[in-house]
């Protein structure tokens, strides 16, 4: 009886993890998705009503979702409590806060930095075609990222099931 | 004999006589501790503070240091502050230029003075702008843009042009701040003259050099036709105003920094010709109130004015009527007789030394 219940317990315990890596997989995907949601508010802050960086980010923080709010809303704190910060070290601040909840590859970062080099420094025209730029480098990402999706999750998931079965195995 | 509506600074000694300025600090964040300060002030109480200041708030750090060392006892009286790199920041009190030393001391030999880094510009332009040039193109395109608290700040650097137009400006090298006044009450001894009786008022020019405080008396004159006139029997009326430079209103993100009163609409930072025939045709005003005219297209609106029936106050640059003579535009102005009262103003006595008050008809002296 108690063998069961501990075979049990180790299919479970190794699904679950399984299934936590393999959701970051799916988080990832959508945190793509989001942040050219964000850009394309921001756009609109810049374009349309010209909003300052402080309050723009501000804004389009609170309309975005969990991981894409930490970036945003840390940039827009960041600004309006450090005068002399620029605006790109802020955004950097962020990049950091995103990074600790989802992870993000070198080539990720990267784009959202050059991103942050430009922000807020230009007139509108460059401001937006830099959004634009960027916005066009995150859907590549984003694809990659639904690819890896596709590959890895349901792989993660049967490799820690089998990797549970096995250990019972072994220890029956 | 000359009327002073304003405390004269350039006179007083610099000795912590804050006391004697009767001005009102604008409202800073909304509540009025500014006000309150200076308040408390004149009765020998708390000292003005740095904080309660709207403009010390878009200083760089480096520069509010020096503030806040050296200046400390002047402050409701600063007007100006520059800053030009590779050259001492000046602070102007009337017609006195005080710098701040390396050791940070408070001097008038200007040489002794701390100077100007590029770090320091590029900070202030920073705070300026909060981090967001694309905000405020038209701003830089025109040089000036204006802060919390409706003072303003100019700019220059070297223009970048496109298509034959200044696009904007980089490589700044210099910023002007100049810290607005709001000084309730100053149009007191003006607003007899400009009462043809208790309803209907005279078109009025007010002709002055720079800083003699045309745009300050133009505000009160604005917010006491604006809320009415007790003593004059005068009930308010609907003024509307064309603010093309956001000096008057001091309009920041759609509110006025300063009191207008309380009939006052305000068509800011919008070219004074079409902005007066805007309101004409919008918000039905019985006085129109802007500055500095003296472009052709001016004229013509002035005239639409004066077949609305609309009373006209306005400012023109220039030291007295005569100089007003030499320019086309005035010239044919003077020659309608379109302005009954015509107001001169000097710093002969003071920042608002009033001249004389001249009939705009028969060019003799009323006051």
């Amino acid at each position: 009886m108690c063998k069961l219940l501990g075979a049990i317990l180790i299919l479970l315990g190794c699904s679950y993890w399984g299934w936590k890596i393999s959701s970051l997989y799916r988080k990832r995907t959508e945190l793509f998705r989001f942040l050219q949601n964000g850009l394309t508010m921001l756009e609109a802050e810049i374009n349309y009503t010209a909003t300052p960086l402080p309050l723009a980010l501000e804004r389009v923080g609170r309309k975005s979702n969990r991981f894409c709010q930490a970036l945003f809303l840390q940039a827009a704190h960041i600004l309006q409590a450090q005068k002399t910060v620029s605006a790109g070290e802020a955004w950097q601040t962020g990049i950091a806060a995103l990074a600790a909840e989802v992870p993000l590859s070198k080539e990720e970062s990267e784009i959202l930095q050059l991103f942050g080099y430009s922000l807020g420094g230009s007139d509108k025209e460059e401001q937006l075609k830099n959004i634009a730029l960027t916005k066009k480098q995150l859907f590549i990402v984003q694809k990659k990222a639904e690819e890896e999706q596709g590959k890895k999750q349901k792989l993660c998931q049967y490799l820690s099931f089998c990797l549970g079965a096995v250990l019972v195995l072994l220890l029956i | 004999m000359a009327k002073v509506f304003f405390s004269n600074s350039s006179n007083s000694n610099y000795s912590n006589n804050n006391e004697q300025k009767s001005e009102e600090c604008h409202k800073d964040t909304g509540d009025s501790t500014g006000h309150n300060r200076a308040k408390n002030n004149g009765e020998g109480q708390a000292p003005l503070t740095v904080t309660s200041l709207s403009w010390f708030q878009v200083l760089a750090p480096s520069i509010q240091q020096l503030v806040v060392d050296g200046l400390q006892p002047y402050l409701s009286e600063i007007e100006e502050i520059r800053l030009r790199i590779k050259r001492p920041l000046l602070f102007r009190l009337g017609d006195l230029e005080l710098t701040v030393s390396k050791d940070r001391k408070i001097t008038r030999r200007l040489e002794e003075g701390q100077l100007v880094s590029r770090e320091d510009l590029d900070q202030t332009l920073q705070i300026l702008s909060q981090h967001s040039l694309y905000a405020w193109e038209d701003e830089f395109k025109n040089g000036y843009l204006t802060i919390p608290g409706g003072h303003r700040v100019g700019i220059v650097g070297r223009a970048v042009i496109a298509k034959g137009m200044v696009k904007t400006l980089k490589e700044i090298s210099g910023i002007n701040y100049r810290i607005g006044r709001q000084i309730l009450g100053c149009a007191d001894k003006v607003l007899p003259f400009l009462l043809k009786n208790n309803r209907q008022l005279y078109h009025t020019l007010l002709v002055s050099p720079p800083q003699c405080g045309k745009t300050t008396l133009l505000r009160d004159i604005a917010r006491q036709l604006s809320n009415g006139v007790e003593a004059f029997d005068f009930p308010g009326v609907n003024v509307g105003l064309v603010d093309e430079r956001s000096e008057i209103a001091g309009m920041y993100q759609g509110e006025p920094q300063f009191q207008i009163g309380m009939r006052t609409d305000v068509l800011d930072a919008c070219p004074k010709a079409q902005g007066m025939m805007m309101l004409i045709r919008s918000m039905s005003p019985q006085v129109l109130i802007t500055d500095e005219i003296g472009k052709h297209e001016d004229l013509e609106a002035m005239y639409q004015a004066l077949q609305a029936g609309v009373t006209v106050i306005t400012t023109v640059h220039g030291d007295n009527v005569d100089e007003l003579k030499q320019r086309p535009n005035l010239q044919t102005l003077l020659q309608w007789h379109f302005f009954e009262r015509i107001i001169i103003l000097s710093r002969r006595q003071g920042v608002g030394t009033i001249e004389k008050i001249l009939d705009g008809r028969t060019m003799e002296r009323v006051n």
